[in-house]
């Protein structure tokens, strides 16, 4: 239900936008990006392209919607228990406000993660001189991929071995409603030219695994397991031509 | 592509820090008694990696508390180790006895809960920080 409520408004927040730009005749702009990022023991390769419509005074303000690649890598990362209904004790959009559920968190160990994805993202920025601009983007729904892992799954007294693989549908909801592999950046970007700009920011990655079996049984059986990481990014940006 | 480089080297230059290492001086306390305790199942320690792990495993039984004992015991130190019993070679499924308590020595080890000792037939030292496991010893 709330996948079809999602599905719905990314389809509404299209066409208006596509109507936006259609009746007032918006300018807009495409480009691709590339962007690495870096964190202790993890790293990210990330390659998008975006159409961005122009809005406000000298257009400066870009609302955008874009496919983005991501591959993540690490060593030795942990992935905590992923489902709302595990880590807040409920799936309501309301979780935002709950603090979470220690007892009901457990980890997974993944010697060597890499999770590629592929998803639909969101992109606003805003250009506060020809040189200058900052702006945000994340992912809303996709797929990801990779190889089968083998990591340690472990609560206080036991734990067990076991193989995992990234969770193949990824789908931007409220805090952990959200399920599979997601990307998102905050991000400065300075303009070399009217075609390239370099980037510069914080990239929040979620990768997610999926254990072959369900390892986790209190206080209910779970196999999905999240990493959050906060990485450094840096990048580089082609506007191209109208 | 030439930028892919750059981001591995920029991993791989974080720095490694050996967090939670594992003393080297014997550990000393424990409630166990020896001379109250029932031999239940023992072996010896093999070498899995990093440098070499030796000595003898020991499961006791003692007023219906399982404990493990090492003694002698002599391991390479390293980050974040920990002592496991698990029904296979593999630690397919496991019991997290505690963090290795010393590199070196006798040491002691209440084992959590009530587990059906049959079912488990091996011990391991394992690093969890980087899934490495050091030794393991099959019991029996």
């Amino acid at each position: 239900m709330k996948c079809k409520l999602f599905l719905t408004a990314a389809v509404v927040l299209v066409l208006w936008v596509e109507g936006l730009s259609q009746s007032v005749k918006r300018a807009a702009d495409n480009y691709a990006d590339f962007t690495i990022g870096a964190a202790k023991y993890q790293g990210s390769v990330a390659l998008s392209i975006v159409h961005s419509w122009r809005f406000c005074k000298n257009r400066k303000l870009g609302i955008g919607i874009g496919g983005r690649f991501t591959s993540y890598f690490g060593a030795n990362q942990y992935y905590s228990t992923a489902p709302a209904q595990l880590t807040s004790g409920s799936s309501s959009p309301l979780i935002i406000f709950k603090d979470n559920l220690p007892a009901n968190i457990d980890t997974f160990l993944v010697k060597s993660p890499q999770v590629n994805s592929v998803n639909v993202s969101i992109n606003l920025d805003y250009r506060f001189s020809k040189k200058v601009a900052a702006g945000f983007n994340i992912d809303a729904i996709g797929f990801s991929f990779g190889g089968s892992r083998s990591g340690n799954y472990r609560n206080r007294t036991s734990g067990k071995m076991s193989e995992a693989s990234p969770t193949a549908f990824n789908i931007l909801l409220i805090s952990d409603n959200d399920r599979g592999s997601l990307n998102s950046e905050f991000y400065g970007k300075y303009f070399l030219n009217d075609r390239w700009a370099l980037k510069l920011g914080a990239q929040f990655l979620f990768t997610e695994y999926t254990t072959a079996t369900k390892v986790q049984q209190l206080p209910t059986a779970n196999d999905r397991f999240r990493n959050k990481s906060l990485l450094f990014c840096l990048g580089i940006a082609y506007k191209f031509k109208s | 592509m030439k930028i892919l480089p750059f981001v591995f080297i920029c991993v791989a230059l974080v720095k490694c820090k050996p967090e939670n290492t594992t003393p080297t001086k014997p550990a000393t306390t424990s409630s166990f008694d020896a001379t109250k305790a029932t031999l239940l199942k023992n072996g010896m320690f093999v070498t899995v990696s990093h440098g070499s792990t030796t000595g003898t495993v020991s499961l006791y039984d003692q007023a219906g508390i399982k404990f493990v004992v090492f003694d002698p015991f002599l391991s390479p130190s390293g980050p974040d180790l920990k002592v496991y019993l698990s029904k296979d070679v593999s630690a397919t499924d496991y019991i997290r006895i505690g963090k290795l308590q010393s590199t070196m020595g006798r040491q002691v080890y209440a084992v959590p809960g009530t587990p059906l000792i049959k079912d488990y037939h091996y011990i391991h030292i394992w690093c969890e920080a980087f899934s490495v496991e050091f030794a393991h010893a099959e019991v029996k």
